[in-house]
């Protein structure tokens, strides 16, 4: 009897013991205060950047509930995905443990995600509701002054680059801003620069003022100095990490970060974007402001 | 004096000109397409616009699928999908689209543009991607845990063009023909790329 009771207690404490310490694990991050460095202006365009997301681990949901937090002082409207929105398998439970789990907060709240599709992204997440793709692997939508060009850099084809152009040579927003899975330029090891992707795209970005390009891939933060006049961001690792991925001596970074995941924040108030780029546990890592240049 | 400065433009001139060939000696060269090539392209698109119309058949037995779909009803569609799809195509095999002369066609085409300046950088594209878990087979699935390869974005342009349904995808050397949603192998080619 005794030692069947203490078998019990054995497997009990085993079976426990995991779960107790990944309870521990998250209660043991330290968090920052909220410290928000853009002005949030009367009727500025308001968003967050997160890219290559869809690990489904604590810390992944420890990136959402930080924005959530941040989303009390700057009131974001929605949030655009640089793709990797789902590692592993599509069945309908990864949706609720890689997306609607880590970011309930939020959608609970009607913010809205927009995605673009990743490496690992299966095709038919174009048609799931909350990633408000429309059916399509490549969109357009525009928020104020702000024109949002979500692309499919698995497959530039032909068809897709003539939309892009298209679209971009009749647009005259203020603000154009394309985002995508994979970078054109980024100092990581694992990945880096795309210049296949660049020799097609980047000239179209320069002939049409596109202003900012926002991708993913490489699991780090990098701010890139402009490029031929456009503002290039890395923001890949909201929930997967390369840790020590940058090459340290770039000639091509401003700013990056590589010790843990991040989330980025934007704000448009006519012609000045500011950013502010948050790690896991609510540092800021990198922050500024983009003007735009009056002719583009 | 002069003989000097003419001798030193001559000697301009040549260094330039030896540099530009040196540049465009770097370029891969345009893709030579004889009629024969042609009448081969032709046959593949409309073999490929037959599988679209047969896939687009079956697609009507499939649940329906929105623009606002829940991750089950995505499931059920892209598993009815593909058991359709397997089903009606049940015979197929390898080669039946990328025929010899397809594959030829595509082989050379790759082999010209993986000759050129972007050779490494195109090369660095394609095999970074792990696909060590994929099982090339036709008419089964691509394994959904696999990362897909980028499809290099100046390649495509080279190759021939797909319907929206369709797909090219590297699996290392090998050239695959996929359907886009539900993602089962339509046919594949061995050592493809160079």
């Amino acid at each position: 009897m005794q030692r069947n009771f203490l078998l019990a207690l054995l497997i009990c404490a085993t079976l426990c013991f995991p779960a107790s310490a990944q309870r521990l694990n998250n209660a043991d991050v330290k968090t920052a205060p909220v410290k928000l460095t853009l002005p949030v202006k009367d009727g500025s365009v308001r968003f967050a950047v997160i890219g290559d997301t869809g690990s489904g681990t604590d810390k992944q949901r420890d990136v959402g509930s930080m924005m959530a937090q941040y989303r009390v002082a700057f009131p974001f409207e929605f949030v655009l995905m640089m793709g990797d929105n789902m590692y592993g398998g599509e069945a309908p439970a990864d949706f609720e443990k890689k997306f609607s789990e880590p970011y309930k907060a939020l959608l609970d709240n009607k913010v809205k995600f927009y995605a673009s599709l990743g490496n690992h992204d299966q095709s038919l997440q174009t048609n799931y509701a909350n990633f408000n793709m429309n059916g399509k692997e490549y969109y357009r939508f525009k928020k104020g002054n702000v024109a949002f060009y979500a692309l499919n850099s698995n497959y530039m084809d032909k068809k897709q680059v003539e939309w892009l152009e298209s679209e971009l040579s009749k647009d005259t927003s203020e603000w154009k801003v394309c985002f995508f899975h994979h970078p054109p330029y980024s100092s990581a090891k694992a990945h880096g620069s795309d210049p296949q992707l660049r020799e097609v795209v980047e000239p179209i970005f320069i002939k049409y003022g596109v202003n900012v390009v926002l991708t993913g891939h490489d699991h780090v933060y990098e701010r890139i100095k402009p490029q031929k006049g456009i503002y290039y961001f890395v923001s890949g690792a909201g929930g997967k990490l390369r840790s020590g991925d940058v090459k340290e001596t770039s000639p091509i970074t401003d700013k990056s970060y590589d010790r843990d995941l991040h989330f980025m924040l934007f704000e448009v108030a006519g012609d000045q974007m500011y950013f502010q780029a948050i790690s896991r546990t609510g540092e800021t890592i990198d922050s500024g402001v983009i003007t735009r240049k009056k002719n583009s | 004096m002069k003989t000097s400065i003419y001798l030193s433009v001559v000697v301009c001139a040549l260094l330039a000109t030896a540099a530009i060939a040196q540049d465009k000696s770097a370029l891969a060269p345009p893709t030579v397409i004889t009629p024969a090539d042609k009448a081969t392209i032709q046959t593949f698109e409309n073999q490929v616009k037959d599988y679209v119309d047969l896939r687009n058949k079956l697609k009507t037995n499939a649940p329906k699928l929105s623009k606002d779909s829940t991750p089950e009803q995505i499931h059920a569609y892209r598993t009815a999908l593909e058991q359709s799809l397997r089903s009606a195509r049940a015979g197929a095999k390898r080669g039946d689209l990328f025929r010899p002369e397809t594959a030829d066609y595509i082989r050379r085409t790759l082999k010209i543009e993986f000759q050129g300046k972007d050779r490494a950088e195109l090369r660095d594209t394609v095999f970074e991607t792990e696909t060590q878990g994929v099982v090339l087979r036709v008419n089964y699935p691509y394994a959904q845990s696999a990362e897909f390869s980028e499809m290099p974005a100046t390649l495509l342009t080279k190759l021939p063009q797909l319907p929206k349904e369709v797909r090219y995808r590297f699996v290392g050397r090998n050239m695959l023909l996929v359907d886009r949603e539900s993602n089962v192998i339509i046919d594949y080619m061995p050592d493809a790329l160079p």
